[in-house]
């Protein structure tokens, strides 16, 4: 393969391209869903193409196929070209990318439990046992949705400025929504998913079957022993789950140089940092947030980013104060810095854009019961299940799904969907307190278009609030 | 094409399945995608795809094949096989639909004149230059051109095939930080493409938007653009397959004849609609595309089936298959017989949102959810837009959102971007009551 990679990249040149990039790549796995106890079916993935990205007098063109034949690839280089020549003219200033050191490497994820030496029967068990024990806790599930998957994602990229990254990742999931049906009252576990970079033996380690158990079981007590939540100025205590998403949502989308700059202003929206709030505070010196690609064993695992640049870890905030953005080479060319490594494409068929990988809220110095010993009336938010923030990435609500009162340092009852809807800037700087140890939770990042969800983890420490206004 | 698929079929059949689903696509998309007033990248993408589905002894399996000669098709065939042999069958799959079926041509559904487009910049160029003079700043947006050929084989008798065109833009207008707007426009025959009216409507709206006042938080009477309202029924398409329903995905669990909106609100799935993004002239199993009414005057009257749901319902298939989930082709609100103009006259103190964007679920099955408005938002009061707010969010609960529609205005818009996948045909729509939150530090 590396040689019609090779080839789109020469050919590009030829034909006038001051940069050429060629990504092939091939994804091989399984997907199966069971739906109520019922096998649904078993998915096949099999895709692979390559993608060809230039820049031609400052316009950029992309084009891909799926048709591994030099013929085929040189039509399409010829696309991106074209492409590239008649944006051009409709540009003000030429797309230019920053200067970056590259390599010629070859890395990958070792699978202790290979995925591809076990049988589709031997996957089904995993969520047969999600099924059994739901169905041992005696709560009242009536539906039942998993979905098992993994696959082994190969990729091979290389540009004219001499990068050849070569990268073999494998991943492997779990997601299953669940429906507690109790005392007439419903509530709901949607989309929940234990995602890993790595082979079986995660997700046996890791045991979802427990995180299901655990949930429904915690839904029913919320449906049998839930009461109203406080109102009005509260503390509030984040585990890493909802910190996670407040992280990704508010600190890992708007410091997205190319949203931050307008490229993604009719999709994912804008944001409200601009490039000379780097050294601004927008925190208490107690938050940090780290971008993390290199995470072992992540969801959002790379070494590489899809330009060929070195991943390294990304300090987002460092004690409440904007300390660095996510970028790729062509926006880190606009401040005249060098790319992060923050560029990502979720297939051969889509451009690499700047992406989040994992990002997650550093640890304090706090214990658990440190955090809440000294909380007079306030709620433990532990995970949640509807959330949303506006598209400058400001303006922001979670609502609990398990949750509990905190009266007097100790934790009592659940209460129902407490709702926090707060800007981002009262958000970070409403955190006194941070716990010690790090849990992380996967998703799929969209953006882009088309869009393009990437695997991301979210996570950190326990949050601590002070003075934040809940609502029912 | 059709060779591949029978070559398919033949193996397939050979090595023992029994229903058997072959759908090639041969796609040619073009994109071109701009931002402060610029074309940022411009993209091709050429496809050639086989979806394959198979079943043994209730035993499902699919994939999808990109590679097409001999060796591969039977090696992914003897995979699958293998694959499926040991798993546990699923025992309500009934089956899909007996061909062979007569198709009929949809009009305004092709146009050799986009195939044959050389440069589709022109028109993004007529977009943005549309937006600057109704005084926007900058423009972002994106435009699609889309020629695909569609080849359906089945086990049951089908063979089927589908050509199709499109051209669409969107496209949003900025003044400020805070000032914008957002147009589109969605067709499948070149004369009918409209990219201007797409960016005079988002240049208009981030005029009428400037300096825009933090909104109230309360219960309000709204006007949903049908750009905002689009966004909510798409999830209609999801919530509405039979899929959803069993799998917990949905607030229209167990209301089969229910009454789940206003008497004033009728909502179909139209496959066969000419000019419609969506539109095919089949579905997955080759059962013809047709109209289907899912909320009818208020009652739930169908969720969308397969020929398998179908079956297991005792109902007829409504040709939504996807075989694994049903789903919507291009969803339509019916219209009322309110102009803009009587809409808002009958609004005394509300607000008019343009776009949405962000919409979560608490709960899929009780339906509470949230969305955010984007672009545009205004505080109307009797009758006229007063000023432009900002900084508000859309808190409710699905069902209650269709019982409180209150009317209906009478022409439809055809919506089709980033947040709506699934096109949809709506209205401008008053909805009483609609609860409206916002941030609080």
């Amino acid at each position: 393969m590396h040689e019609l990679v090779e080839f789109a990249v020469e050919k590009a040149q030829e034909l006038g391209a001051s940069y050429a990039e060629a990504r092939f790549e091939e994804k091989n796995g399984t997907e199966i869903v069971m739906k109520n106890g019922n096998p649904e079916g078993l998915g096949i993935l099999a895709d692979r193409g390559i993608g060809i990205r230039v820049l031609v007098n400052g316009g950029m063109g992309f084009a891909s196929t799926n048709v591994l034949t030099k013929e085929s690839v040189e039509e399409a280089v010829k696309k991106a070209v074209k492409l590239a020549k008649a944006a051009a003219k409709l540009r003000n200033r030429p797309i230019q990318f920053s200067e970056e050191d590259f390599h010629q490497v070859f890395y990958e994820v070792k699978m202790k439990k290979d995925f591809r030496n076990v049988s589709a029967e031997e996957k089904m068990e995993y969520l047969k046992l999600i099924e059994e024990s739901v169905k041992e806790t005696g709560v009242n599930t009536p539906m039942r949705f998993l979905r098992y998957g993994d696959f082994m994602w190969h990729k091979v990229f290389m540009n004219n400025e001499g990068a050849l990254v070569e990268s073999l990742i494998p991943r492997v999931s779990i997601t299953y929504n669940l429906v507690v049906f109790e005392d007439g009252q419903m509530e709901q576990a949607p989309f929940v998913q234990r995602a890993f970079s790595g082979g079986l033996e995660l997700i046996e380690k890791d045991k979802p079957w427990e995180w299901a158990v655990k949930d429904v079981k915690a839904l029913q007590k919320l449906i049998k022993e839930g009461q109203k939540p406080p109102e009005g100025k509260v503390d509030l205590v984040l585990a890493p789950e909802v910190a996670g998403i407040a992280v990704h949502e508010s600190v890992g989308h708007p410091y997205e140089l190319d949203r931050i700059m307008g490229r993604e202003a009719a999709q994912a929206g804008e944001s409200f940092v601009k490039p000379e709030m780097l050294g601004e505070r927008i925190g208490s010196e107690a938050v940090t947030v780290i971008e993390d690609p290199t995470i072992p064993n992540s969801w959002g695992f790379y070494l590489y980013d899809d330009e060929g640049v070195k991943a390294r870890p990304r300090y987002l905030i460092r004690e409440g104060i904007i300390n660095e953005f996510l970028m790729n080479r062509e926006y880190a060319a606009y401040l005249g810095m060098k790319s992060n490594a923050a560029a990502r494409a979720i297939n051969y068929n889509r451009e690499p854009i700047v992406r989040m990988a994992n990002t997650y809220l550093a640890p304090g110095d706090y214990s658990f019961e440190e955090l809440i010993e000294d909380v007079k009336l306030g709620v433990y938010m532990v995970s949640f299940n509807e959330w949303n923030i506006d598209d400058r990435r400001y303006q922001q609500r979670y609502i609990g799904r398990e949750a509990y009162l905190i009266e007097n340092g100790e934790i009592k009852h659940p209460v129902r969907r407490p709702i926090l809807e707060i800007t981002t800037k009262g958000l970070w700087s409403s955190v006194d307190a941070v716990g010690k140890e790090v849990e992380f939770y996967p998703g799929t990042c969209g953006k882009g278009e088309p869009g393009q969800g990437v695997p991301v983890w979210m996570g950190g420490a326990h949050a601590r609030l002070r003075d934040v206004v809940l609502r029912r | 094409m059709f060779e591949i698929n029978e070559l398919i079929l033949k193996k397939a059949k050979e090595l023992g399945f029994g229903d058997v689903v072959v759908l090639a696509y041969e796609q040619n998309r073009r994109q071109v995608r701009f931002a402060n007033n610029e074309i940022t990248v411009a993209k091709n993408w050429h496809t050639q795809k086989v979806n394959l589905f198979v079943e043994y002894q209730k035993r499902l399996a699919s994939t999808t094949l990109t590679a097409l000669d001999e060796k591969t098709i039977e090696k992914t065939l003897q995979m699958l096989m293998k694959s499926v042999k040991n798993l546990a069958p699923k025992e309500d799959y009934y089956g899909i639909a007996e061909g062979p079926f007569e198709y009929k041509d949809i009009p305004e559904t092709f146009d050799k004149a986009i195939v044959e487009l050389d440069e589709p910049n022109e028109y993004v160029e007529v977009a943005i230059n549309a937006a600057l003079e109704e005084g926007a700043k900058r423009t972002a947006g994106v435009l699609y051109t889309d020629h695909n050929k569609l080849y359906l084989t089945t086990s049951n008798g089908v063979e089927a095939f589908d050509e199709g065109t499109g051209i669409e833009i969107s496209i949003r207008a900025f003044i400020g930080d805070e000032e914008s707007g957002h147009g589109t426009n969605s067709v499948r025959v070149l004369k009918k493409f409209d990219p201007e009216s797409a960016g005079r409507k988002a240049g208009e709206i981030a005029k009428m938007a400037v300096n825009p006042v933090q909104g109230e938080a309360g219960t309000f009477d709204v006007i949903f653009d049908p750009l905002a309202f689009a966004n909510l029924m798409s999830y209609m398409s999801f919530m509405a397959s039979a899929f959803a329903v069993e799998a917990g995905f949905s607030f229209l669990v167990g209301k089969l004849g229910q009454k789940v909106a206003n008497d004033i609100v009728t909502i179909k799935d139209v496959g066969n609609m000419p000019n419609a993004y969506g539109t095919r002239k089949f579905d997955d199993e080759g059962v013809p595309t047709r109209e289907t009414t899912i909320i009818e005057n208020g009652t739930l009257n169908t969720y969308l089936l397969n020929t398998s749901f179908a079956r297991k319902y005792k109902r007829e298939t409504t040709a939504n298959a996807g075989l694994l989930m049903p789903e919507a082709w291009n969803v339509y609100v019916g219209p009322g017989d309110y102009s803009k103009e009587e809409l808002f006259s009958e609004v005394k103190r509300g607000i008019y949102i343009t776009n949405v964007w962000y919409t979560r679920f608490q709960n899929y099955v009780t339906g509470d959810f949230s969305t955010i408005p984007r672009d545009g938002a205004f505080l109307i009061e009797n009758g006229e837009i007063v000023k432009p707010i900002r900084n508000i969010r859309v808190s409710d609960n699905f069902q209650h959102i269709l019982e409180s529609i209150a009317a209906l205005g009478k022409d439809l818009y055809h919506i089709h971007w980033w947040e709506v996948n699934t096109p949809v045909f709506t209205p401008y729509v008053l909805v009483k009551d609609v609860g409206i939150t916002r941030a609080t530090k």
